[in-house]
This record gives structure tokens, sequence and C-alpha cells, in this order.
């Protein structure tokens, strides 16, 4: 860490003041309590996450929850089309897939994300290698997988493995 | 009833239907990780309906807020338990059901 994370202590903190404040309801009574559990809040994230120097792009942030958004309504319609067909017709398989992203929360988040995207299910993530479980087979879903890849990268401000 | 009691309405009863659907799809489908994609995805999609639905009733941003919140936390729960729940089953041996043929098997890869 070469200079003390001013930026992402500020950033870090609005972000659990805002949090603090949707909780409380907009009371303002209640901030004595809330300075401290902001203050605890802060302290326990730059312990369990260090900032790493980039913030996250609110520009990579806003196309995330955008393609998050569209994606889950279809991954939504998708399965409960499946599930009240008069007649089940699934073709799930199991899917290995190298990650291009580098190690650390981006990997995580994209196996979460995947979870709840049409027809993928992470199972497993050992380093670099996903599992996923897939619903239907016969539809393109290691492209789909790079799609995903690429937004979770952008928002990180990740570089993706050639 | 105004107009906005009326979308609040429709999109509590899509929401509803989700969840119907989710449901449906747990009982219906084969395995472990057939029915954890008809939880996590179904179900996720309906409390976003029943949260919008909501939110024409908030009377405070805060409020409004506050019912996002619950969105985006049952979203990071259920992504995070489906991915563990089928990871525990993957590393019991549990194999996945193939249309091909049908009923339980185990797999031998850890």
């Amino acid at each position: 860490m070469p200079r003390f994370p001013l930026r992402a202590l500020f950033w870090r903190g609005a972000l659990f003041a805002v949090l603090w404040w949707i909780l409380a309801g907009g009371r303002a009574d209640s901030w004595g309590v809330g300075l401290v559990s902001v203050a605890l809040a802060l302290a326990a994230s730059l312990a369990l996450l260090p900032p790493r120097g980039n913030l996250p792009s609110w520009r990579g942030l806003a196309e995330y929850l955008a393609f998050f958004l569209a994606q889950s309504v279809r991954g939504g319609v998708q399965v409960a089309g499946m599930a009240l067909r008069p007649r089940l017709d699934l073709h799930p398989g199991v899917l290995e897939i190298m990650l291009r992203l580098p190690d650390g929360a981006g990997r995580v988040v994209l196996a979460n994300t995947l979870n709840l995207l049409p027809g993928t299910l992470s199972v497993g993530l050992e380093g670099a290698r996903l599992r996923l479980h897939v619903l239907d087979t016969r539809r393109p879903v290691a492209e789909e997988v790079r799609v995903a890849e690429r937004h979770v990268a952008r928002m990180f401000g990740l570089r993706l493995a050639a | 009833m105004s107009g906005l009691d009326w979308l609040s309405a429709i999109f509590l009863l899509v929401g509803a239907a989700f969840f119907l659907a989710g449901t449906v799809g747990l009982l219906r489908f084969p395995d472990v990780y057939t029915r954890l994609h008809a939880l996590a995805k179904a179900d996720n999609l309906g409390l976003g309906c029943i949260v919008i639905g909501l939110l024409f009733q908030a009377d405070s941003l805060a409020a409004a807020l506050k019912l996002v919140l619950v969105w985006l936390l049952a979203l990071a729960a259920s992504a995070t338990v489906s991915f563990l729940v089928a990871h525990r089953a993957w590393r019991r041996g549990i194999a996945p059901w193939r249309a091909d043929e049908p009923g339980i098997r185990r797999h031998d890869e850890s």
C-alpha cells in the first residue's frame, strides 16, 4: 500500500453513513449510535477487504447493474416458464470454464452473479477454474459467461487475461 | 383505488406469480442443482417485483431505500447460499440429473 487510502476511506464511510440513515428510517436523533456503528463498520471493512488503490468505476457499476437487472428478468422468466410447462423439458449439464479475471473478489462476484443469471449455477471455484451447472446445454452459455465476466471486470477496473 | 395503487397491486401479483412458479419448480425439478436454479432465479425476480410494488406505497425516501436494501441483501444471500448448497452437493458426489439417463447417480470426481 503506497499511500494512506483516503479516497477509499471517504467513499466507504459515506456508504456506511447512507446505510445507517436508511436503517434508522431518516431519524435525526439516532446519529449518536449511528456514528459509532459507521466507525466500527469502516474498521471491519478495512480489516476484511483492504483497499487496493483502484475504486470501482461508477460507469462500470451502472452498466453492470443494468446488465444484471435485464438478465435477472430473463433468468426468472425462463426458469418460471420451464417449471410451469406441462411436460418438463430440461437438458442440464456441467460446464467448466477458465476465468480470465485475476484472482480476488472479482471472481467471487462473478460466481455469485452467475447464480442469478439465466440458466447458470456455480458449483465450484478453484483458482481460475469455474465449474457451472447449466440448466439447458443447448444454449450458448459460455458466451454469456464471457459477457458477464467483462461486465464484472469493467466494474472493478480489472484487466482480463488474454 | 388510485393509479399508483393499481400499479402497486399489479407488481405485487406478478411477484407472487414468480414465487409460485419458483415453488412449482422446486417441487417438479429432478435434482438439487435444477431446484436451486428454480429457487434462486424465480424467487429473486418475484421479490424484486414485490419490492417495486411496495415502493409505490412507501411514505418516505428512507423507507423506499430500505425496501431496495432488503432486496439487495436477499439477492446476495440467495446467490451465496445457492453456491454453498451446490458446492456441498458436488463435493458429496451427487451427480447432476441428465435427460438421457434419468435417476440418481454418483460421480467419481472430487
